[in-house]
């Protein structure tokens, strides 16, 4: 049994409920405990580090310095967004003490910063702390047939320096996961496009468009389903679909899918427990292709890890 | 007229370069960044611009500039930039520097764009953690667009997208300690 801090994000409760849900049934599969950090509270997300300098900082490291007083030495977070900004504050803190000295006066009740924990997303604790072989091992529904155009966004692996993981430009980490479960992952183009992020509320329009791109490239590498690890590209890409659809003129019906909700399919738990219904785009269409024989089999990836590929090259 | 900042000291080069920690007189013009931005097209000045105009010590020009409220720190610019500027970092210190003196783009879009993140930032303050669709529903009446994303409402909230309330912390009190400190820190520099 391996044990895991857990930093859920606010949206764990709110629009990305699903991927909170089947990430603790695929953990459960995989003999993970989570452990929540006590009384967690919001990282600030973009808005913090937009407006101010100092705050962006102190809402994350609240919780850093939270997560320190439990046992464990990895913190997993869900959300895409927390994990990047958690995984600044803890590389300033690390590097800069003058800094690390003036942002630790804001939690001095909760404690001092001491740099214990090391602060993963659940794609990388996943694809690095638990491995394809294991993964591959627990699948009993093998989604054969489903044709997968991973999308990984910004957060996840740029910007290089901060999240250390996969290649900022070509990531195949998730690419590879979803392999492993046995569906086909998509040559997409597009995996670290930004998808409009924030913007989804203040700026609508530039999410339309830039979320209408990703989905344009996703349907023309053949790709049945988008998959992704972060609650913000979820809603952007599932929610707002209606709306490129309508402004393109386009019929995507394409649904997107959490990394999790696939692992927990094959994994075989039952359908009812995966949270479907709460897609905006219907999940059927795309499923019904589970165990269609694919034709010809797409060009073969080498499991090479993209960041020592290009490591090579220099 | 422009009239170059540049007589002596640049001064705006320098805050922005300590606020940044990336030096921006690296920058060759490239234009690379221009190309990778997903949101350039919505700039007045494209991040190839805005370096330069920051190395003539164009301050006010900058500062009212809206492409730092474009910015969505996804780093695509910054990963592909040769020179391997941080550039997100940059136009966050331009950001930065413009709200600390209080010279601002007057758009509407900047308008909705900085409303949001305080939205957002009074959420956290008051609950702790975001809660959505109050967040939604104040960014409507704020924004005087009542009937913004009201047909994605039944859809969301039948299907429990989008929860109705929120799990304040216990230890709001916390919080908004360290907004308070924050704010000083702020004040302090």
């Amino acid at each position: 049994m391996k044990k895991l801090t857990y930093f859920p994000g606010c949206s764990a409760h709110g629009t990305s409920e699903e991927f909170d849900s089947t990430l603790k049934l695929v953990l459960k599969t995989l003999d993970v405990e989570l452990e929540d950090i006590p009384d967690w509270n919001c990282c600030g997300a973009t808005s913090a580090h937009v407006m101010t300098e100092n705050l962006a900082l102190a809402l994350p490291l609240r919780n850093l310095v939270l997560a320190e007083k439990l046992e464990n030495t990895t913190m997993g977070i869900a959300c895409a967004s927390c994990y990047q900004r958690m995984k600044v504050t803890k590389v300033h803190m690390d590097e800069n003490p003058e800094l690390a000295k003036r942002i630790n006066t804001t939690v001095v009740e909760e404690g001092t910063y001491q740099g214990k924990v090391d602060v993963k997303s659940m794609l990388q604790y996943a694809y690095e702390d638990i491995g394809l072989e294991i993964i591959k091992s627990k699948v009993t529904k093998p989604l054969t047939g489903l044709k997968v155009a991973c999308y990984y966004g910004c957060l996840l692996t740029r910007p290089k320096n901060i999240t250390q993981f996969d290649s900022p430009e070509y990531p195949v980490s998730m690419d590879q996961i979803c392999e492993a479960l046995g569906a086909t992952a998509t040559e997409f183009d597009y995996k670290t496009e930004c998808c409009g992020a924030s913007f989804s509320i203040s700026n609508t329009e530039v999410v339309v468009n830039l979320s209408g791109q990703i989905l344009a490239m996703a349907k023309e590498s053949g790709a049945h389903a988008i998959v992704v690890a972060c609650p913000l590209c979820q809603s952007n890409l599932d929610m707002r679909q209606p709306d490129i659809e309508k402004l393109q003129g386009i019929k995507y019906d394409i649904p997107v899918f959490y990394f999790t909700q696939l692992m927990a399919l094959a994994f075989g738990y039952p359908i009812d427990q995966l949270k479907f219904p709460k897609h905006i785009v219907p999940v059927e269409g795309a499923l019904a292709n589970i165990g269609k024989v694919v034709p010809v089999p797409e060009k073969i990836k080498k499991p090479i890890k993209a960041v020592e590929a290009e490591s090579e090259v220099k | 007229m422009i009239t170059l900042g540049t007589q002596g000291k640049n001064t705006f080069l320098e805050a922005v370069n300590v606020k940044s920690g990336a030096n921006v007189l690296e920058c060759y013009q490239c234009g690379k960044c221009v190309s990778t931005c997903p949101v350039s097209q919505y700039m007045d000045f494209p991040p190839r611009e805005i370096m330069q105009m920051i190395k003539l010590g164009l301050r006010n020009e900058c500062y009212m500039a809206n492409s730092h409220w474009f910015c969505l720190t996804c780093s695509a610019c910054s990963g592909r930039c040769p020179r391997e500027i941080d550039i997100p970092a940059v136009m966050e210190a331009v950001r930065h520097l413009a709200i600390e003196e209080n010279t601002i783009n007057t758009s509407t879009k900047v308008k909705e764009i900085r409303k949001f993140h305080q939205i957002f930032l009074e959420m956290i303050k008051r609950y702790g953690r975001n809660y959505e669709l109050r967040m939604m529903a104040e960014f409507n009446i704020r924004t005087r667009n009542l009937f913004k994303d009201m047909h994605l409402a039944p859809k969301a909230l039948l299907k429990g997208k989008i929860p109705l309330g929120v799990k304040p912390l216990k230890s709001a009190k916390a919080i908004k300690r360290m907004y308070e400190i924050a704010e000083k820190l702020e004040k302090k520099k």
